[in-house]
């Protein structure tokens, strides 16, 4: 081999392992290089109106995090040089997660409802106090839904939105929803659950899963399911008999102002009907049905409330339902009988040919 | 036989013989002979058929002129035919109430008791959703009861109501009539029974709308003014009038449906309908048919009346 060749061999073989070593080296660099400075436990930044801005970031802030593996450029991408001489642009998570990503972020497409949703809807006007991703998923700490300690998973889901919707988050906490929720109870609903992820709209808006017509759907999710509900038990029937009754057929027609489960059930404080407070116990119920029936008075809790005729549970509703179905019966028999009768001799007759 | 005599001016034997002398002279005899044989045969089957079928032409065109006359005669007799006034003005006037009544409130009631059934979401769209169905589900509420005080009323002052109420109330020949009727469907009992001015379909009709009504009525009042109600009575009242109503229309409609439009449109002496209840008129046939009794009360009525006319001028 000539001293040439020799020559060419070792650089070129050290440009690889530079190439291989350097690559990581940068990264690794670049996050000891931000730690500098982030990772001071004292490193913050007040704030115009004195708010603190809490910078302290360490090499082990995103360690149990789905984004274990990532660097701090990953995202704060736009940090070209350290130290950075601007704030950096708050992160967009939709530099990777959008379906065909060759990152590695899930191939999905479900975070584009967000920018459809109220909250997107808002951000788009302008509104800084409106979420972004990283307001309810976190920003260093994103885990999995599913994993507990999470932002958004069931137990802790509601408190994420509480950070903003404070009261509708003191009323949900105390009601038989929020406390199942809160024990970490994967059956009972969080805000999610009904409002949905990411498309999220006002209760008004006719797209909402909360709107007043889509009301008993949400909650026959749960409501209707006899498996579910015999585990807590709870009677799966008046999702049924809801849709049976008045308001439940006014509702499906698109009636908005007839009542829906909500309405007499409350809509983040439901509570079951033994509970004092509930909307439903029998003390309240005429303040209840007075939201739309002015005057209702004691009379409005005097019978049952979600009727199947066809049940003896129903009472003397059963009984009247039953003295119709065979009155019905016998009446239309004999009619029908009577025609195709009358019918039968006119053919009988015909032939004969009288 | 003479044949000028019948007015035929030719004689067709000697014409074909001149020309069977022409064509067959320069034939043998024999030859000549099966020609003359084979020419007589064919002229003989000629005649034959074209004499059947001259004949059957003229048979048919007088049967056609036969057929028409029969039926410019029956439409004369129709025409002349004498009609009994059944209905009157009043009563045709109520009937068309209540169907319109029972029409609207049909087509707004029942999409509520049948909320799946795929016709309902159209009638709801054409009347107006759940607003505009409700307001004409009230319209024709305020109809039927207009219709049953316009009766009670009727029933009260009108001298052919009093007249129609009486001849309404069910009795004992009611049942008999309808054991003959039966026995003469099923081809036990040659004759029909004789019924007076409503048989005992027509009461079944009649006291059915009275069920039919109060129900309706007595429940849809304690719905529509359901504040109200509650104000003095328990809310399982307003459950069972719920019941009742959602049950009762659908008795009824069917009993519309089925019972009262085979009796007066599907029935095949009726088909496709009679327009009874918009002239009122019975024709004479009809009414020997489906009402002797009272076809003879008037005939004896007339002959009573006429006599004493005769009386009165002499």
């Amino acid at each position: 081999m000539s001293p040439a060749v020799k020559r060419t061999l070792v650089v070129a073989s050290l440009i690889f392992v530079a190439a291989i070593f350097g690559g990581r080296g940068e990264a690794k660099i670049s996050l000891e290089k931000c730690t500098i400075c982030h990772g001071k436990s004292e490193f913050r930044k007040v704030l115009v109106d004195g708010k603190v801005r809490n910078l302290y970031v360490t090499q082990t802030s995103l360690m149990g995090s789905v984004h274990g593996k990532k660097g701090c450029v990953d995202c704060h991408f736009d940090v070209m040089e350290i130290p950075h001489r601007q704030r950096p642009k708050k992160v967009t998570c939709t530099h990777c997660h959008y379906k065909g990503n060759p990152e590695g972020a899930p191939q999905s497409d479900v975070y584009l409802e967000y920018f459809k949703s109220i909250h997107g809807q808002k951000i788009a006007q302008g509104n800084d106090k409106a979420p972004l991703c990283q307001d309810c998923h976190g920003s260093h700490d994103i885990k999995h839904t599913k994993v507990p300690g999470s932002k958004v998973s069931k137990e802790n889901v509601a408190e994420t939105c509480g950070a903003c919707h404070m009261k509708i988050y003191a009323n949900f906490a105390s009601s038989i929803h929020g406390v199942k929720a809160a024990e970490g109870n994967l059956d009972a609903p969080s805000c999610p659950d009904c409002h949905g992820e990411h498309n999220i709209y006002q209760h008004l808006d006719p797209k909402s899963t909360v709107y007043a017509t889509h009301v008993p759907v949400q909650c026959s999710k749960c409501h209707a399911s006899v498996a579910l509900m015999s585990k807590y038990g709870i009677d799966a029937e008046p999702a049924e008999t809801y849709k049976e009754s008045f308001h439940g057929v006014a509702s499906k027609f698109g009636a908005k102002s007839v009542a829906n489960c909500a309405s007499c059930h409350g809509t983040h404080d439901i509570r079951p009907p033994e509970d004092p407070l509930s909307m439903v116990n029998p003390q309240n119920v005429p303040k209840t049905c007075g939201q739309c029936h002015p005057g209702a008075n004691a009379n409005f809790a005097a019978g049952k409330m979600h009727i199947d005729a066809s049940k003896r549970e129903a009472g003397i509703v059963y009984y009247v339902a039953a003295f119709f179905k065979y009155l019905t019966i016998t009446t239309m028999l004999a009619l029908i009988v009577h025609i195709f009768l009358d019918l039968y001799g006119r053919t009988r007759r015909f032939k004969e040919g009288k | 036989m003479d044949l000028k005599e019948k007015g035929y001016e030719d004689h067709i034997d000697e014409e074909v013989e001149r020309e069977l002398d022409q064509l067959s002279n320069d034939l043998t005899k024999d030859d000549r002979d099966r020609l003359r044989e084979v020419v007589r045969e064919r002229v003989h089957s000629e005649m034959r058929k074209e004499a059947e079928r001259l004949r059957e032409e003229r048979a048919s065109e007088l049967k056609k002129k036969v057929r028409e006359e029969k039926k410019k005669l029956e439409k004369k007799e129709k025409e002349e035919e004498e009609y009994f006034i059944r209905f009157n003005k009043n009563f045709r006037f109520q009937h068309m109430v209540m169907f319109t009544a029972c029409f609207l409130l049909i087509f707004t009631g029942l999409p509520l008791k049948f909320p799946d059934f795929f016709i309902s979401q159209i009638l709801m769209t054409i009347f107006g959703g759940v607003q505009g169905s409700t307001l004409i589900h009230r319209i024709g509420a305020i109809l039927l009861i207009y219709f049953m005080v316009h009766h009670f009323f009727y029933c009260i002052f009108s001298k052919d109501g009093r007249r129609d109420f009486i001849k309404l109330i069910p009795v004992p020949k009611d049942a008999r009539d309808l054991v003959i009727n039966v026995r003469h469907f099923i081809g036990k009992n040659p004759e029909r029974p004789k019924f007076d001015r409503f048989s005992y379909i027509e009461k079944f009709d009649y006291w059915a709308v009275y069920w039919g009504c109060v129900i309706m009525i007595g429940s849809g009042l304690l719905l529509w003014f359901e504040e109200i109600t509650m104000k003095y009575i328990p809310k399982y009242w307003v459950d069972i009038a719920k019941e009742a109503h959602s049950d009762e229309a659908l008795l009824a409609t069917l009993a519309i449906v089925i019972w009262h439009f085979y009796n007066v449109h599907f029935n095949p002496d009726r088909f496709p309908g009679s327009l009874m209840w918009w002239h009122g008129k019975i024709s004479k046939h009809e009414m020997i048919e489906e009402h002797p009794l009272e076809y003879e009360r008037l005939m004896r009525e007339r002959e009573e009346q006429e006599k004493s006319v005769e009386v009165e001028t002499k």
